[in-house]
């Protein structure tokens, strides 16, 4: 019940403060076969981003990357939201603590 | 897929057996310099350890669940909340030491203080090992990976562990005044890199706007060398760390700083009197 409450209350306020700020932009990440895709993500610069990554496998991948700060988890046949930004313009690499060999890709900032 | 299984485990475990060590050393000098018959006794431990193993692996089986909580950011939320929880209680725990409390309180300090040190061990072991639950759970699905990752982990573990225990005879090896002095520190360094986590938690999930990066040390300790890891798990090393984050983590630390059980600790190293 306070969940519920507090995810309402949540989503009201992140409803009223997004409108008010404006939306930020989302961008869809997929995971497949250990794999992102697309593997190089552009995004504007100096704007705050919601990543929102969708995990196609069974199994669940770890989204990490040092120079965005960002480290999540998504479980099999799930989906998560990470926000990162506002970002210089530049490269910063993520990839997939799993399966490190093969998902990686870059968040381009342009 | 050996070395990032280990690296990985041995940062959860290291940060866990720090934590452990420090408490069980503090319970060891606060009973054994005791003038008020302080008694702490350690029987804390198992229960704590148990209760965590077993917290670690319900989050691990929920945790589909609760990822989608809050607009997907369950998890953040989460982790910041246990950590929050545990950091509540290092402060209360620290802040309890008062003089009065030292004279007429004795005996509650003594039920109380196993509690919160309970309380923040199986807190603890809940994050540390649901972490490594979910990714075990995930590079295990290659069977390729099963042996490599067994062995890495199982490495790993025997480290930290050990490097727990071997930190528990070299505090209580030193002198009284130094034991005191730098398990303090270390619990303050661990207030800090509580805080910072949960800046870090938070800000991914926006409930915390985003501000400035402080400084970018990757030049000098990248956070993927395993000097970068090791700094990580024991005092929360960030290459690049936000202006809250900073901020968080200095006041956290200097709350533990300037609390009594630190100041109460501090007395008896130098040798003043002291009330416990």
């Amino acid at each position: 019940m306070m969940r519920v409450v507090a995810s309402c209350l949540l989503l009201l306020l992140t409803g009223i403060w997004q409108v008010a700020r404006g939306a930020v932009p989302e961008i869809q990440i997929e995971i497949r076969e250990h794999l992102f895709y697309p593997s190089t993500v552009e995004v504007p610069a100096n704007q705050k981003v919601k990543l929102f990554i969708v995990n196609n496998d069974a199994t669940p991948e770890e989204f990490e990357s040092y120079e965005l700060n960002r480290e999540k988890v998504i479980p099999g046949n799930g989906k998560t939201v990470i926000f990162i930004g506002p970002l210089e313009p530049g490269e910063y690499p993520f990839f997939g603590e799993f399966f490190p060999k093969t998902a990686q890709g870059k968040v381009v900032a342009k | 897929m050996f070395l990032s299984t280990a690296i990985l485990v041995l940062q959860e475990i290291l940060e866990a057996a720090l934590l452990v060590s420090v408490l069980l050393v503090l319970s060891r000098q606060l009973t054994r310099t005791s003038e008020q018959n302080l008694r702490i006794s350690l029987s804390w431990l198992p229960v704590a350890i148990g209760a965590g193993l077993v917290g670690s692996w319900m989050y691990a089986y929920f945790f589909p669940e609760i990822s989608q909580w809050f607009d997907y950011v369950g998890l953040e939320i989460t982790n910041a909340a246990i950590q929050g929880v545990i950091l509540l209680a290092l402060m209360i725990f620290c802040f309890m030491f008062t003089s009065v409390n030292c004279l007429h309180r004795t005996h509650r300090l003594g039920q109380l203080t196993p509690v919160l040190m309970a309380v923040m061990v199986s807190l603890g072991i809940v994050r540390e090992v649901s972490e490594i639950i979910l990714y075990l759970n995930g590079v295990l699905a290659n069977p390729t990976n099963v042996t490599p990752t067994v062995l890495g982990a199982s490495l790993a573990a025997g480290i930290g562990v050990s490097s727990g225990i071997v930190l528990y005879f070299l505090l209580l090896s030193l002198s009284v005044a130094w034991s005191y002095r730098l398990s303090m520190l270390l619990l303050a360094l661990f207030a800090g890199n509580l805080a910072s986590q949960i800046v870090i938690l938070l800000t991914q999930a926006d409930w915390i706007p985003y501000s400035r990066e402080l400084w970018d040390s990757s030049a000098f300790i990248p956070e993927f060398t395993i000097t970068g890891q090791l700094l990580y798990a024991l005092v929360g090393y960030e290459a690049n760390p936000s202006l809250i984050q900073v901020v968080c983590y200095c006041c956290s630390a200097m709350i533990i700083v300037v609390s009594p059980l630190f100041l109460h600790a501090w007395r008896k190293a130098t040798g003043g009197s002291a009330n416990v």
